[in-house]
């Protein structure tokens, strides 16, 4: 049976997805002492391998435009990094609007992301059909472009940070789940696992759709919901389409793989939890076809080559939540991306490793400590577009 | 259909025609063996390899559509039919100097990412190898919305009208009963006393738990675009088999074709694409391609023994038998030429010519659908595959879900008592104890697992390829190993084996019995592959054209 070979370490990660990865990653390189990552599957099992890929920097608010640019400068050098290329490839998201309200509001964003200083473009629907050759006429008034925005492999990054940190002194223990966290005097002291107890005067909840339950099962609840999202791949072909395609209204998103399968979803509001397992649904077969061939009918004769599903770890303002539960010192939070951790990843942990240090970290706590969940006030802002 | 007029259609620029019944795989091969295809990365010649529309090997284009299986498709009479995935064609494709520049393969993984600058010129020139046919053409598809989908509701549906199938069907209708026989073939003989839908069956489902529906959906396609929505309340599972392919140098190469290859290609009027088959395997399988076209055959290779009604059937027709063979590569360019073996026992290398490789020494069950349904399986060691866990009467742990037939690992011979003791379970008979039916072995030995670890010890030659749909080599499936990822599904992700066009049904079991040799576990221990839909590639057309509120469960 496999397991941790030490009794204590410094740090205890939990969830060895991207983003409990990248956070072991900036730990070792920052010396925090021994850091174990503990995942209760297997590699890329989770979220990160389940994805489509999608990298984009155009949000609704400031510190996610920001957090999003430093992440694909992230992933521009992972390669030379990491030693694995993950494909990167800088060709654009395109939001499309069906209606001027939604181009409205579209326009807002790139007005944010212009003043961050990207590239964002307004596509009259012309330009928009120029870029999604075979698009329905009629089918959108507008859109928004960044071409920075890109796709990845999310494969090879789980591969690359690994082994980067494994070289770097990181035990990384698989297929051992955490059943508990157990604190002293209001500060974590151990995690309860399947293969005994561990100590650490730290532990980082990175477990992605499990996040919530793990928070949970430390007495911290947080009103993460874990919500299932399904996703298919098409037979690959030959390039056709450069960017991401992403529908305001509906979350219907689309681009075309490296190796030539067009991957996407819709959003579809159905089930939530992690006990229902990720099954993939009729219904969602039906409605991810449909929306796509409706907006682009000369796709109607490929095939399906396979649906999957995974699950969105989501937060009631769309906003992860980063830092140290403010109930248990030593707890940090490293979840709630809403299906955005991988587009997040690089940046978002760089803050989560300081604040496992016990270092000030630079993101308004308002809108991503935890803390903000126990107060009763309003939100000072909303992240609103979890599409894509 | 004798009389009926054949099918003219343009094949690039010659013309060409199908008579009636005959798919374009079959007219195609009339020519000779057909060129249709290359390979995803290196562009290695490709030809027709399985025969039963999974593979990548007869990909072509029709009338503008990408990516139609020529041997599932019935031509039409105008129809143009197009090669693709190669420049000038198939047979001399300018990129297949790929596969000479980088004889060791291509490392896509840690490959390209220097000089950074060079990100761009790498991502616009690996992007145009890869694919297949080439995205439909604006405004040309579709030229006709595709018909409205078949919805039935039925008590009984049963997938699959093979001969286990149908035997269910029999005692079905003799009890009263009027199944619905969902079949894979294009053109299925009717069923006595049930209803025939021809459609390939993609997903599978029960129904949710805990909502007091009992009630399965199944969702499928007849060709090429048809939506097929199936509610039943019992599902009797008899999808067959199908014949798996094995690992050696070339073992790509055109003229490589499994049993059920052989005979997509061997037209029903005694014609024959290659005339000196070598013919791998020992067992029934064998014995049944020596039925067919045993005139064609130069020679019967066995990675183990070879089982008496083929030793004498061999040696009535004077056919040569080396039982205990290692073959170690095919050679020959495009199409294969000979095969080189050497005996298990020591002994020199030789070398049979051949214009064709069957491969017909391993049955696996056609289990996606089972595992789709949530189905408890459990590895059975003889065959080395996975099976259903089967009550007595034939129900797998999905209740109102039997298997029967080959899927099921119940031996040929106790195929009929299977189907009677099915049919009585679904007409309601009270289960009266009865001894289970004899399957497949539970227990090992494996003999290809046994075959396989004495090759790993050994130097290779050629190309040994391990997912033909992706181009994944063999020594990258052991890499991934040295660097230390374990289990089936981490290999899969980490290389691509399984990721392609024939949803890992030729690449998985093979890599499952060298995952379990490299990691020294069994092979349940390396895992198995989690089986998504839909079980074959399904046009969007199709699945576009579902009811809203379909009759059945809507998953979870």
């Amino acid at each position: 049976m496999n397991g941790p070979t030490r009794s204590a370490y410094r740090v205890i990660v939990v969830g060895a997805g991207i983003v409990g990865l990248y956070t072991a990653y900036h730990l070792a390189r920052a010396g925090a002492g021994p850091v174990l990552v503990v995942d209760r599957g297997f590699l890329s099992s989770g979220a990160s391998g389940r994805n489509g890929g999608g990298v984009r920097q155009q949000w609704e608010t400031r510190a996610t435009v920001r957090l999003a640019r430093e992440s694909v400068a992230a992933y521009r050098r992972f390669g030379t990094e990491f030693g694995y290329n993950v494909w990167f490839r800088q060709s654009g998201y395109l939001f499309v609007a069906e209606t001027e309200a939604e181009l409205a509001r579209l326009r807002g964003v790139h007005e944010l992301v212009v003043s961050e200083g990207l590239p964002s473009e307004v596509l009259d629907a012309a330009a928009v059909a120029r870029r999604v050759e075979g698009i329905a006429p009629g089918a959108v008034v507008g859109g928004t472009y960044l071409a920075t925005d890109g796709t990845l492999y999310p494969f090879p990054a789980v591969w690359g940070l690994y082994e980067a940190v494994r070289a770097l002194g990181v035990e990384v223990v698989l297929g051992v789940e955490v059943l508990g966290v157990e604190a002293s005097a209001g500060r974590v002291a151990a995690v309860t696992t399947r293969s005994g107890r561990v100590e650490a005067p730290t532990v980082v909840n990175a477990a992605g759709g499990w996040s919530g339950e793990l928070s949970g099962r430390a007495g911290l609840a947080v009103p993460n919901v874990a919500t299932r999202h399904e996703i298919f791949a098409t037979e690959p072909l030959k390039p056709f389409l450069d960017p991401m395609v992403v529908r305001a209204s509906d979350g219907l998103y689309f681009s075309q793989t490296m190796r030539g399968e067009i991957v996407g979803g819709i959003t579809l509001r159905d089930g939530a939890g992690v006990a229902g397992g990720m099954p993939s649904s009729p219904r969602f077969l039906r409605e991810m076809s449909r929306a796509l061939v409706r907006l682009v009918p000369r796709l109607g004769s490929v095939g399906v080559l396979r649906a999957w599903s995974g699950f969105y770890d989501d937060t009631p303002d769309g906003f992860p939540v980063i830092g140290e539960d403010p109930r248990c010192g030593g707890f940090v939070h490293a979840n709630g991306f809403g299906g955005h951790g991988f587009m997040l990843a690089p940046a978002a942990t760089l803050r989560v490793a300081r604040a496992a240090m016990g270092e000030p970290i630079d993101l308004d706590p308002a809108l991503v400590s935890p803390a903000r969940f126990l107060s009763n006030d309003r939100p000072p802002s909303v992240e609103r577009l979890q599409l894509g | 259909m004798a009389g009926a007029p054949e099918r003219r259609f343009f094949f690039g620029r010659a013309r060409r025609s199908a008579r009636p019944g005959e798919t374009l795989l079959d007219a195609l091969a009339r020519g000779g063996w057909p060129a249709l295809q290359r390979s995803i990365r290196y562009h290695r010649p490709r030809g027709p390899f399985c025969g039963v529309g999974y593979c990548t090997g007869c990909l072509v284009r029709v009338n503008g559509r990408p990516n139609v299986r020529a041997c599932r498709y019935v031509p039409t009479d105008g129809d143009r039919v197009a090669t693709e995935n190669s420049w000038p064609s198939p047979r001399f494709d300018v990129l297949g100097a790929i596969d000479f520049l980088f004889p060791h393969g291509i490392d896509t993984l840690h490959g390209f990412v220097r000089p950074r600058w060079a990100t761009r010129a790498y991502h616009r020139v690996v992007r145009r190898l890869a694919g297949y046919g080439a995205a439909p053409e604006v405004g040309r598809t579709p030229p006709t919305p595709p018909p409205p989908p078949v919805r039935r509701t039925v008590d009984v549906a049963i997938v699959g009208g093979g001969v286990a199938g149908r035997a269910v069907a029999a005692h079905l209708a003799h009890g009263g009963a009027h199944p619905l026989v969902v079949d894979r073939a294009l053109a299925p003989e009717p069923v006595a006393g049930g209803e025939l839908l021809a459609s390939t069956t993609v997903t599978f489902l029960p129904a949710p738990v805990g909502t007091g529906d009992h009630r399965f959906t199944l969702l499928g396609f007849e060709e090429p675009d048809r939506g097929v929505e199936v509610t039943a309340r019992t599902v009797v599972l008899a999808s067959g088999g199908y014949d798996a392919a094995l690992l050696f140098g070339g073992n790509d190469r055109p003229g490589v074709v499994t049993a059920d290859g052989a005979f997509a290609l061997c037209g029903r009027d005694g014609r024959r694409p290659f005339r000196r088959a070598v013919v791998v395997g020992g067992g029934d399988r064998v014995g049944e391609v020596l039925d067919r076209f045993g005139d064609a055959v130069a020679a019967v290779v066995a990675p183990g023994g070879i089982s008496p009604p083929v030793v004498r059937r061999a040696s009535d027709e004077g056919i040569p038998l080396y039982p205990r063979s290692r073959i170690r590569s095919a050679a020959g360019r495009g199409r294969v030429r000979s095969l080189t073996l050497e005996p298990r026992g020591g002994g020199a290398r030789f070398v049979l010519s051949c214009d064709a490789v069957v491969l017909a020494h391993r049955r696996l069950p056609t289990s996606q659908l089972l595992f789709q349904a949530g189905a408890r399986m459990e590895w059975r060691g003889g065959p080395g595959a996975y099976y259903p866990v089967l009550a007595p009467s034939g129900e797998t742990s999905v209740p109102g879900l039997y298997a029967v037939g080959d899927v099921a690992g119940i031996l040929a011979d106790a195929n009929e008592r299977a189907a009677e003791r099915v049919a009585a379970a679904v007409l309601g008979a009270p289960a009266s104890g009865e001894e289970p039916l004899p399957r497949v072995a539970l227990e090992g030995p494996n003999e290809l697992e046994g075959y396989y670890r004495e090759l790993a010890s050994l130097p290779r030659s050629g190309r040994w390829v391990a997912c033909a749909c992706e181009d994944v080599l063999l020594h990258e499936v052991e890499e991934a190993h040295a660097r230390g990822y374990r289990g089936i599904e981490v290999i899969k992700r980490y290389t691509g084996v399984g990721t392609g066009l024939c949803q890992g049904r030729y690449c998985l079991p093979d890599a499952l019995l060298v995952l379990s040799i490299l990691e020294g576990r069994p092979a349940p221990e390396v895992g198995y592959i989690t089986q998504r839909p839909p079980a074959v590639p399904t046009p969007l057309a199709a699945f576009a054209a579902m009811a809203d509120s379909p009759t059945g469960p809507e998953g979870a």
